[in-house]
C-alpha cells in the first residue's frame, strides 16, 4: 500500500476546500475534507489523518473547542487555517496545542511549507532529537553548547542559549511568549514578557547582522518568534 | 431622543436644585455668621454688614443657576439685617427709614449678578456645543473622504477583476494558452491588491470611537520593523530596504499591529510610486521625548499638487487619477489617523533627489 500522507481539512466555505484539495492532491496528498465541526471531529477519530487543517470559523462549533478536543487524544499535526487577524486568536489557537496558523488569505506554496514543517516535527518529536542546529551559517550544537557565525564563536549568556535552543529545536514553528516564558523561566514567571523581548533583542545583536531586518530569528508580533528551518531538515 | 433628553434634563435639575439650596444656605449662614462676629467686635460700623450680605448675594448668583435662589437670598438678607443687625435687635422693625430701598438695592444687585453668570454659564455652553459639532464635522468629514477614496480605489481593480475573468470565460476556445495566462494573472494582481486594500481597512477598525482609542503597549521598535518588511519582502521580493535602526533597545508605546501597518504603506509607496528600482531606506532615530521613523526613496519625488493633499483621502490630481491605478490616497490618510491616534506626528515632503515621509511617535505615555 503506498503511504499517502492523509491530510483532513475542516472547513465550510466551498471554494476554499477546491483550492486547498486541488493543490494538495498534485503535492501528494490524500485530502478529506469536512464542512462542519462535528463532521471534522468523527473523520478525525476516525481517520488518523497525519495532518489536520482547521478553519476557526465553522458554522456548527467554535474551532478552539475543536483543537482542545482533539488534543485530548492526538498530537497529530493541526495547523490552523483563519480569516480572523487578531492576534490574541493566533496565541489562543496555538497555546491550545495547534501547531501553527496560517492566515486567509494564503498561497499554496506557504501551505505546503507549513504542512512539511509541521510533519517533520512529528517525526522528530519520535526520533532522537537533533544534536546540531545550522542554517545559513549559524550553528548551535547543544552537547558542546556552543554557538558559531560563519565559523566565528558567539558568547551568549546562559538564559540566551537556552532561549536559542528553544526556538532552534521548534525551527519553523512559532512559538508563542508564553510557551517561551514558561520553558525558559519556569510555570511561575509572571505574564510580562518584557524580560524575554530583552534576551531577544540581545541575542539578536549577537547573531544578526542588522537587527532591523534579521536572518535568523523572526517575529510574529503580539504572537511569538519563529527561527529559520534547520538546513538539516530540508 | 426629545424625550430621553428631557428625562436627562429632570435627573439633571433635581439634582442641582439640592445643590443649589445647599450652596445659597452655606453662604447665607457664613455670611451671618461673620456679620455676628463684626456685630459684637466692631459694633458701631453697621455698613459692613451691608457690604458682607451685598458679596453673599453675588456669591449666590455667581454659583447658583436661575434667579429664584438670588431673589430668596436677597429677601432674607433683608429681613435678617433688619432682624438681627438693626436696632430694635431681633425685632423686625418695618417702620425704619430708606428700609425698602436698602431692600431694592439688594434686589437689583442679586438681579444683574444672576443675569451676567447665567448669561456666561450659556455662552460657555455654546462654545461647547460649537467645538463638539466642529469636532463631529471633522471626523465626518475624514469619514467621507475616507469612503470615497475606498470606492474610488475599489472600483479600478474590480472592473479589472470582472473584465479579464468575462474575457476569460467567453472566448475560452480563441485564446492562446499565452493570452489565458496573461489575464488570470492581472486577475491575481488585482486581487492582490484588493486584499491589501481590505487589510488597510481592517486594521483601522482597531482604532475605537470618536476619539480614536488605540490599545498601547510598551513594543519594541525593532521587532516591529522588521516583522513589517519580513511581510513586504513577501508581496515585493525584488524590492531592496535598507534598515537602519540605533543600537540601544528601544521599546516605547503603540499599537504594533497598526505602526506596522504604516511602515508598509510607506515603503509600499515608495516602491510603487518613485519610478526607480534604486533601494529605499527606512532609518529610526531617537530623542530624549520622540522616536522617529524616515522612509526615503530616490525616485521621482511627490508632485506640488500631491504635496498639498498627501493625507487627505484624496490625491490630489483627483481627476487626473481616476482611471490610473492605485492611487495613494487611502493608504495614507489611513497612515495620517494611526499616528494621530498615537499622538505622533506624520509629514512628506520631497528631498534632493526623490520622497521622503516622516513620523514620529512619543517616547512616554501622555
Amino acid at each position: 500500500m503506498s503511504h499517502k500522507t492523509t491530510v483532513l481539512l475542516i472547513e465550510d466555505e466551498k471554494s476554499i476546500c477546491r483550492f486547498i484539495t486541488t493543490s494538495l492532491e498534485n503535492g501528494e496528498y490524500r485530502v478529506v475534507t469536512a464542512s462542519t465541526g462535528a463532521e471534522g471531529l468523527s473523520l478525525a477519530a476516525s481517520l488518523c489523518p497525519d495532518v489536520i487543517l482547521l478553519d476557526l470559523g465553522l458554522p456548527d462549533m467554535d474551532g478552539m473547542d475543536i483543537i482542545k478536543q482533539i488534543r485530548t487524544w492526538s498530537q497529530k499535526p493541526i495547523i490552523v487555517i483563519s480569516a480572523r487577524v487578531k492576534e490574541q486568536d493566533k496565541v489562543m489557537a496555538l497555546d491550545l496545542g495547534a501547531d501553527d496558523y496560517i492566515t486567509k488569505p494564503f498561497g499554496t506554496g506557504e501551505l505546503m511549507a507549513r504542512i512539511r514543517t509541521s510533519l517533520r516535527h512529528t517525526h522528530n518529536k519520535t526520533a532522537a532529537s537533533a544534536k546540531i542546529y545550522r542554517a545559513e551559517g549559524l550553528v548551535i550544537d547543544y552537547e558542546k553548547h556552543m554557538v558559531t557565525l560563519d565559523g566565528a564563536e558567539i558568547h551568549l549568556t546562559q538564559i540566551e542559549f537556552k532561549l536559542l535552543s528553544l526556538l532552534s529545536k521548534n525551527a519553523g514553528k512559532v512559538l508563542t511568549y508564553s510557551f517561551i516564558m514558561e520553558h525558559i523561566w519556569g510555570p511561575y514567571i509572571d505574564s510580562n514578557n518584557q524580560i524575554l523581548r530583552v534576551n531577544m533583542a540581545n541575542i539578536r545583536r549577537k547573531i544578526e547582522a542588522n537587527p532591523a531586518q534579521p536572518r535568523y530569528v523572526f517575529t510574529e508580533i503580539g504572537v511569538g518568534y519563529r527561527m529559520l528551518e534547520d538546513e538539516n531538515d530540508k | 431622543m426629545p424625550h430621553k433628553s428631557q428625562n436627562q434634563y429632570t435627573v439633571f435639575s433635581e439634582h442641582s436644585i439640592i445643590v443649589n439650596i445647599l450652596i445659597t444656605a452655606g453662604i447665607l449662614v457664613v455670611t451671618t455668621a461673620t456679620s455676628f462676629l463684626f456685630f459684637f467686635f466692631v459694633p458701631d460700623n453697621y455698613a459692613i454688614i451691608y457690604l458682607l450680605y451685598i458679596l453673599a448675594l453675588i456669591f449666590i448668583a455667581r454659583y447658583t443657576t436661575g434667579y429664584a435662589y438670588g431673589i430668596v437670598s436677597s429677601l432674607i438678607a433683608v429681613v435678617c439685617v433688619n432682624y438681627i443687625f438693626t436696632y430694635p435687635f431681633f425685632k423686625i422693625n418695618f417702620t425704619l427709614s430708606g428700609y425698602p430701598l436698602t431692600f431694592a438695592v439688594m434686589l437689583t444687585i442679586t438681579l444683574i449678578t444672576s443675569t451676567m453668570t447665567s448669561n456666561l454659564c450659556r455662552q460657555a455652553k455654546i462654545i461647547k456645543e460649537r467645538e463638539q459639532l466642529l469636532r463631529e464635522a471633522e471626523l465626518e468629514k475624514m469619514r467621507a473622504n475616507l469612503l470615497r477614496a475606498v470606492s474610488h480605489d475599489l472600483r479600478t481593480p474590480l472592473t479589472g477583476i470582472l473584465g479579464n475573468s468575462s474575457g476569460y470565460l467567453e472566448n475560452t476556445d480563441k485564446l492562446t494558452d499565452a493570452e489565458k495566462k496573461l489575464l488570470v494573472s492581472s486577475i491575481h494582481i488585482d486581487a492582490e491588491w484588493l486584499l491589501n486594500m481590505v487589510e488597510n481597512l481592517l486594521t483601522v477598525t482597531r482604532i475605537q470611537g470618536d476619539n480614536l482609542q488605540i490599545n498601547t503597549s510598551l513594543e519594541s521598535v525593532e521587532e516591529v520593523v522588521s516583522e513589517a518588511l519580513l511581510r513586504l519582502k513577501k508581496r515585493f521580493p525584488d524590492s531592496v530596504v535598507n534598515a537602519v535602526v540605533p543600537d540601544e533597545m528601544l521599546f516605547i508605546p503603540m499599537d504594533a499591529v497598526l505602526i506596522e501597518q504604516v511602515i508598509i504603506n510607506l515603503i509600499e509607496n515608495a516602491i510603487v510610486h518613485s519610478d526607480t528600482i534604486d533601494p529605499i531606506e527606512l532609518i529610526v532615530s531617537a530623542d530624549a521625548s520622540f522616536v522617529s521613523f524616515t522612509i526615503k526613496d530616490y525616485g521621482k519625488g511627490l508632485s506640488p499638487n500631491r504635496l498639498e493633499h498627501l493625507f487627505d483621502g484624496t490625491s490630489g490630481d483627483f481627476e487626473k487619477s481616476s482611471d490610473t491605478h492605485k492611487g495613494m490616497g487611502i493608504g495614507l490618510s489611513i497612515c495620517k489617523t494611526i499616528i494621530t491616534a498615537h499622538r505622533g506626528e506624520i509629514y512628506g515632503e520631497n528631498h534632493d533627489t526623490g520622497a521622503q515621509f516622516c513620523f514620529c511617535l512619543p517616547v512616554t505615555k501622555k
